[in-house]
């Protein structure tokens, strides 16, 4: 497999007047493309600074980070944006849905900032992307009339629609029932079946197992890198209900 | 992001938050609907005077009795004697005047059986006709015969005639004025109000007649026509009276001449000034009421950049860069500005129609006009006052960091 990212001593403080909160203190990471890798860890033990680094929404303190084979470092502002509209995806914990926006509008948004996708074609990737995590019926649905579980579909469908690399979820499980939590994790495993490479925050040990590769995290460094199964998605023998 | 996409997400964006949008707006609607107000009722009076000054023609000169007092109000009753008829038959072998008209004011009440009118009664030169290019309703006006043989003849104003005949016809009729009796063999075309006074409430009867029912040996006022322009014709006329009157002013001051002269050139020129002076009032309007709208605009959306600061955090999540979010709440503010500058222009007219119908009855050449430059340059400065007061919360939502943003409460 291609490798899609690879962090080598990443270093991550923060800096609150002067005082200095070191959180990530060396990490060295590989991840390929197709890999469905969940970090796990205990709360405030820098899970979401290290997704927040390799999703380009904040910059390592020190250390290097390769994404598709690319040096980072000296990105400025607009071409991390650019990565971000157009190579990686969020799922948030709280789902971050526009609530006066329809179900269609809120997974169109990140086509106003994609360059590639030309503005005719927008609406045919959101409905597929909706079809995919089974809401076409709620397309048109304000997102405040959806239940939790719904909520979280809508917005994995927003970060599938610009078709990326790379899908970051956040506890997305973390504000919903076990049967919605279940419902989610089955639609990001059909996505990983499907090609895409899914990188899972998670603190519950349920929904880390849903991954192939569980990295744990402790006091900002890597404390184990285990495989659980072997790679799934290119065996036709595991069967979605 | 496309030019269009800013335009459907600020659309939307201020959709969904209506209430807010409209209070926001409030200000620029006043501000813009009170200038277009404004503008619109001073390009109303501004037509009002100058069709006056048209109906007048721009040759017509009028010389009142009296001096000018600081301020501009005219003395009328010091000399109100002081237009001679020997000073007119001077002014009227002057080369530069083409016609002289003196006016005589008769007293007495205007009847017709029981019916009786409050009219003004003016023995008027039949040239008075020719220098207001007044013509006949009804009938024919006064001519130079009728004044040679000081016939019993009148004109009525549209107005008088109303009163005392109503629909008949008046011509050959005879009515009284003061104690003798004139044959009506004339009505007068409606002038409307002329220097917001009522020109159709009144009698016309030949100057003769005037002079020897008043026995008055000077003129109530003369209207004149110059032969070319009114400035050589205004240095003649005053040297003449000067002169003959043994006024000596050589700085000019019209205190000392016991005579006025105005024209209307200079009713003009008194009108361009009452314009600008009004364009300036309205300016400043506009510029406090703008001042104050945009302030209120960059309130409300700094508020709204802090309550939207989770949803910068996810466009910026979704790849939304720094100028994105910068040019979509400038869009917003500019919307805004915008939109109530054309509601505010909508209001502002609406409301000056209103106002030109009410005003349509008491001055009956009232008419709605507008003052398109005034209109468009309120917009646009609406919404120059968009970007104006908008660049500073858009900047600050631009600037945001994105993982803040979105663990913001
Ligand atoms: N902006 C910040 N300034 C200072 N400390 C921070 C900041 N963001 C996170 N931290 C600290 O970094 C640590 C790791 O946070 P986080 O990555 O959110 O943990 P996790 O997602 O594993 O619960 C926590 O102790 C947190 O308080
Ligand atoms: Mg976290």
């Amino acid at each position: 497999m291609a490798s899609l990212l690879s962090l080598k001593g990443l270093h991550k403080s923060y800096f609150n007047e002067e005082i200095e909160t070191a959180v990530l203190h060396g990490i060295d990471l590989d991840i390929e493309k197709g890999e469905f890798i969940a970090i796990m860890g205990p709360s405030g033990s820098g899970k979401s600074t290290l997704m927040h680094i390799l999703g380009f929404l904040d910059r390592p303190t020190t250390g290097t980070y390769h994404f598709l084979g690319e040096d980072t470092a000296g990105k400025n502002d607009d071409e991390l944006a650019a990565i971000r509209a157009t190579k990686v995806s969020f799922v948030f914990q709280a789902f971050h849905l526009l609530p006066r926006a329809t179900v269609l509008e809120n997974v169109l948004l990140p086509l106003l900032y994609h360059p590639g996708i030309a503005p005719a074609d927008r609406e045919n990737y959101a409905q597929k992307a909706i079809a995919s995590v089974g809401l076409s019926d709620r397309a048109t649905f304000f997102s405040s009339q959806l239940s939790g579980g719904q909520k979280q579909r809508v917005a994995i469908a927003r970060a599938l629609v610009t078709e990326p690399e790379l899908i970051f979820a956040d506890e997305p499980t973390g504000n919903l029932d076990s049967a919605s939590g279940l419902q989610v994790m089955e639609v990001l495993e059909k996505l990983n079946q499907a090609g895409h490479t899914i990188i899972l925050v998670t603190h519950e040990r349920t929904t880390a197992e849903f991954a192939d590769r569980i990295v744990h995290i402790k006091d900002g460094l890597i404390e184990s890198d285990t495989r659980t199964h072997e790679r799934r998605r290119a065996g036709a023998d595991v069967k979605l209900k | 992001m496309h030019f269009s996409d800013l335009l459907s997400t600020a659309s939307k964006s201020l959709q969904r938050n209506i209430a807010k949008s409209t209070l926001t707006m409030l200000g620029i609607v006043i501000g813009v609907g009170s200038v277009v107000l404004m503008s619109s009722v001073g390009a109303s009076m501004e037509k009002v005077i100058l069709s006056q000054i048209s109906s007048l023609g721009s040759r017509s000169m009028v010389i009142f009795p009296g001096s000018e007092q600081e301020g501009g109000a005219s003395q009328v009753f010091a000399g109100h004697d002081s237009l001679t008829f020997d000073d007119i038959e001077r002014l009227e072998q002057l080369t530069t005047i083409e016609s002289v008209a003196p006016i005589v004011f008769m007293s007495g009440p205007v009847k017709r059986g029981r019916e009786e009118s409050s009219a003004q009664i003016l023995g008027a030169h039949p040239n008075f006709f020719s220098n207001q290019n007044m013509e006949a309703a009804e009938g024919r006006l006064l001519d130079i015969y009728d004044n040679d043989r000081a016939a019993r003849f009148a004109v009525l104003g549209p107005d008088v005639k109303e009163e005392l005949f109503g629909e008949s016809d008046p011509l050959g009729k005879e009515i009284t004025v003061g104690d003798s009796s004139f044959t009506v063999v004339g009505v007068a075309q409606a002038l409307g109000s002329q220097f917001f006074q009522n020109a159709d409430d009144r009698v016309y009867v030949p100057l003769s007649v005037a002079r020897q029912a008043t026995g008055q040996k000077y003129a109530n006022y003369i209207t004149m026509l110059a032969t070319a322009s009114f400035d050589v014709a205004f240095a003649d006329v005053q040297g003449l009276l000067r002169d003959r009157h043994k006024i000596e002013n050589p700085e000019d001051d019209p205190e000392k001449d016991d005579f006025i002269v105005h024209s209307s050139e200079q009713a003009n020129a008194i009108l361009s000034s009452v314009s600008l002076g009004l364009t300036m009032f309205i300016t400043t309007v506009a510029a406090i009421s703008l001042l104050v709208g945009g302030i209120g605009i960059m309130n409300i959306m700094l508020v709204t950049v802090t309550e939207r600061t989770r949803e910068i955090g996810l466009r910026k999540a979704i790849g939304a860069r720094p100028r994105d979010i910068l040019l979509q709440f400038l869009a917003e503010s500019v919307a805004l500005t915008l939109l109530g500058g054309i509601i505010g222009l909508v209001f502002g007219l609406v409301f000056a129609y209103l106002i030109a119908i009410i005003a349509q009855s008491f001055l009956s050449t009232y008419v709605f006009a507008v003052s398109v430059p005034s209109m468009v340059a309120s917009v646009v400065m609406a919404a120059l006052t968009g970007i104006v007061f908008g660049i500073s919360p858009a900047r600050k939502a631009s600037l945001l960091d994105p993982v803040e943003s979105l663990r913001y409460e």
